[in-house]
């Protein structure tokens, strides 16, 4: 469904490039590395926010010839750290996640409804009235989160959905990308890489600027993940899943 | 909210009209109803009426340019004169009248306008974003070198001194139909084109990538907006001088009452604004005894000084939130 070749993206003095990418429909992939080693550059690419050279297709459609309403259709980018600067309240900063849906000039009951659903779905329908601005961290992060899966899109690009965010929703959200998942691709920046080994299928990861590995879930040892991040470290095997722990 | 939106819009309408009518009835000169004079007649017609439109369309105009500058800059405390616009406006308006080209008023308070707000723009933005209180302070040096060339334009020529004067109290001594014919075309189209951007308008208050990502073209939105909200500031300087604050006061007090959304803000905006104006231009007529006028700028001033100060004592931690 997604087909990347020989992509080069350039941001400021920062150059991303990918060599050969193939993604289809209901993977759900975690994307790893170190801080600065592009994964939000990547993330920008798929999105359409920042220009590339090179290949990049969307079933079988170049992705720079569809028209940018329909791209946002298709695609629901995640950015991290979102803010917003005027008073708006919680339930209408979720509204606005389906703008791309609408004529541009008002939101349908349609809307109204499918927000309700998702806002109930990720646990924030309690703070529908609050101010945006006035929730904690972890709070703006998951009606964030909610406005990008408010879109309904094909393909989820989600930077760091689960940072600042607690321990039981961190889990309720992985399970539900996993409903998502099916007739979707969903790619994650994810840095708790325990999590990852336990819930996702594939990984890609970056470093320096390059699609470093490309593995899958079996494929995936303890050496890549040292490799990576410049660290030595092990897995611990347990019937719950893999943890990764440091080797002094 | 469908329902806050029409009982806002209806019940300001009806304000208006009540605000007009006093506007029309009350002045300096008192006018008996039951016998009009020829004098009363052409006081009514040729003063008062067009002197009560064009007050409440630069309200409207200042307000609308207030709410735009907003949304743009990402910054409640932006409007026409913080942003260093009407003062930029003012000096080109003098130089216009200065050079002799007195119909171009409109044209040169523009363009000066639309510098000074790009040369304000460039300096407060960090990383993307307009810092309130870099705005402010690109503001005011804007607006100090603005007054300055208009000071030393001053110097240069004894002759038109008042007029001069005027441009910096602001005033509607100056209304004809004509001047609020125009500005009513202006604020009409300013208006259609903005009420088709509404949604897009309150998306671009997120971070530049969420709002990319939301699919609005925040760049052509920005440049836009800009834009028309310069067109609004400079066809008001141009008729009515720098009057101060309006676009500040009047869109905040509506956000603090629940009218947050732009499809709910920009119509209320305009007429609470225009009522606002007339108010004030009432005031500015008819405080002093004898017929004498006050400027309404200073009014205007006064109240904005006032509304500052509440935000930076009692509003601190909200500015806090959007610094």
């Amino acid at each position: 469904m997604l087909d990347l070749r020989d992509i080069v993206a350039k941001r400021a003095e920062f150059r991303l490039s990918i060599e050969s990418l193939k993604i289809n429909r209901g993977e759900m992939i975690a994307i790893v590395g170190n801080n600065g080693s592009g994964k939000s550059t990547f993330l920008s690419v798929l999105g359409g926010l920042l220009s590339y050279s090179g290949i990049y297709r969307i079933n079988d459609s170049e992705f720079g010839e569809l028209d940018k309403k329909d791209r946002h259709r298709l695609i629901s980018l995640l950015p991290q750290e979102g803010s917003l600067s005027m008073p708006f309240d919680v339930f209408y900063v979720v509204l606005s996640g389906r703008f791309p849906l609408t004529d541009g000039r008002c939101y349908e009951e349609e809307d109204y409804l499918f927000t309700e659903r998702v806002m109930k779905w990720l646990d924030v329908w309690h703070l529908r009235h609050r101010e945006f601005v006035t929730l904690s961290g972890g709070e703006k992060q998951r009606v964030l989160l909610a406005r990008a899966l408010n879109r309904d899109a094909a393909i989820l690009l989600l930077d760091e959905p689960l940072s600042g965010i607690d321990l039981r929703h961190q889990y309720e959200t992985v399970e539900i990308l996993k409903q998502l998942q099916r007739d979707r691709i969903i790619l994650v920046v994810i840095h708790d890489i325990s999590l990852a080994l336990r819930e996702f299928d594939r990984f890609l990861c970056f470093k320096d600027g390059r699609l470093l590995y490309d593995l899958s879930g079996d494929e995936i040892e303890a050496e890549h993940i040292g490799t990576v991040f410049d660290i030595k470290v092990n897995f611990l095997k347990h019937e719950n899943g893999v943890f990764i722990y440091r080797e002094e | 909210m469908f329902k806050r939106k029409w009982t806002g819009i209806i019940v300001g309408s009806m304000l208006l009209a009540l605000t007009a009518l006093l506007g029309v009835l009350k002045g300096s000169v008192s006018i008996d109803f039951s016998a009009l004079t020829d004098t009363d007649k052409n006081i009514l017609f040729y003063v008062r009426v067009p002197r009560v439109f064009l007050s409440g369309l630069v309200g409207a105009a200042l307000s609308l340019s207030g709410v735009l500058f907003q949304y743009v800059m990402k910054n409640p405390l932006a409007d026409s004169f913080t942003t260093g616009v009407s003062a930029s406006a003012a000096m080109g308006a003098v130089v216009a009248i200065m050079t002799g080209l007195t119909g171009l008023v409109p044209l040169f308070a523009f363009v000066a306008g639309v510098i000074g707000l790009f040369a304000v723009y460039r300096i407060s933005t960090v990383a993307g974003r307009v810092q309130p209180i870099t705005m402010l302070l690109a503001g005011i040096v804007v607006s100090t070198f603005s007054s300055a060339t208009i000071s030393f334009m001053k110097y240069l020529s004894d002759d038109a001194v008042s007029s001069i004067v005027f441009w910096l109290m602001g005033g509607f001594q100056a209304a004809t139909f004509g001047k609020d014919l125009v500005l009513l075309f202006a604020l009409l189209l300013v208006w259609l084109l903005i009420r088709r951007e509404y949604m897009a308008l309150d998306i671009i208050c997120f971070d530049d990538k969420t709002a990319r990502a939301s699919g609005v073209d925040v760049d052509r939105l920005r440049k836009v907006s800009f834009l028309v909200a310069a067109l609004l500031t400079a066809f008001s300087v141009g008729y009515a001088g720098i009057i101060a604050f309006v676009g500040l006061i009047v869109p905040h007090v509506l956000r603090l009452v629940g009218f947050r959304k732009a499809d709910e803000l920009v119509p209320m905006s305009m007429v609470t604004g225009a009522v606002f104006m007339i108010l004030n231009d009432l005031v500015s007529r008819t405080l002093l005894p004898e017929g004498q006028e006050l400027p309404v700028g200073i009014i205007t001033s006064s109240l904005g000084g006032g509304f500052f100060l509440y935000i930076l004592v009692k509003r601190k931690k909200e500015l806090h939130y959007f610094a």
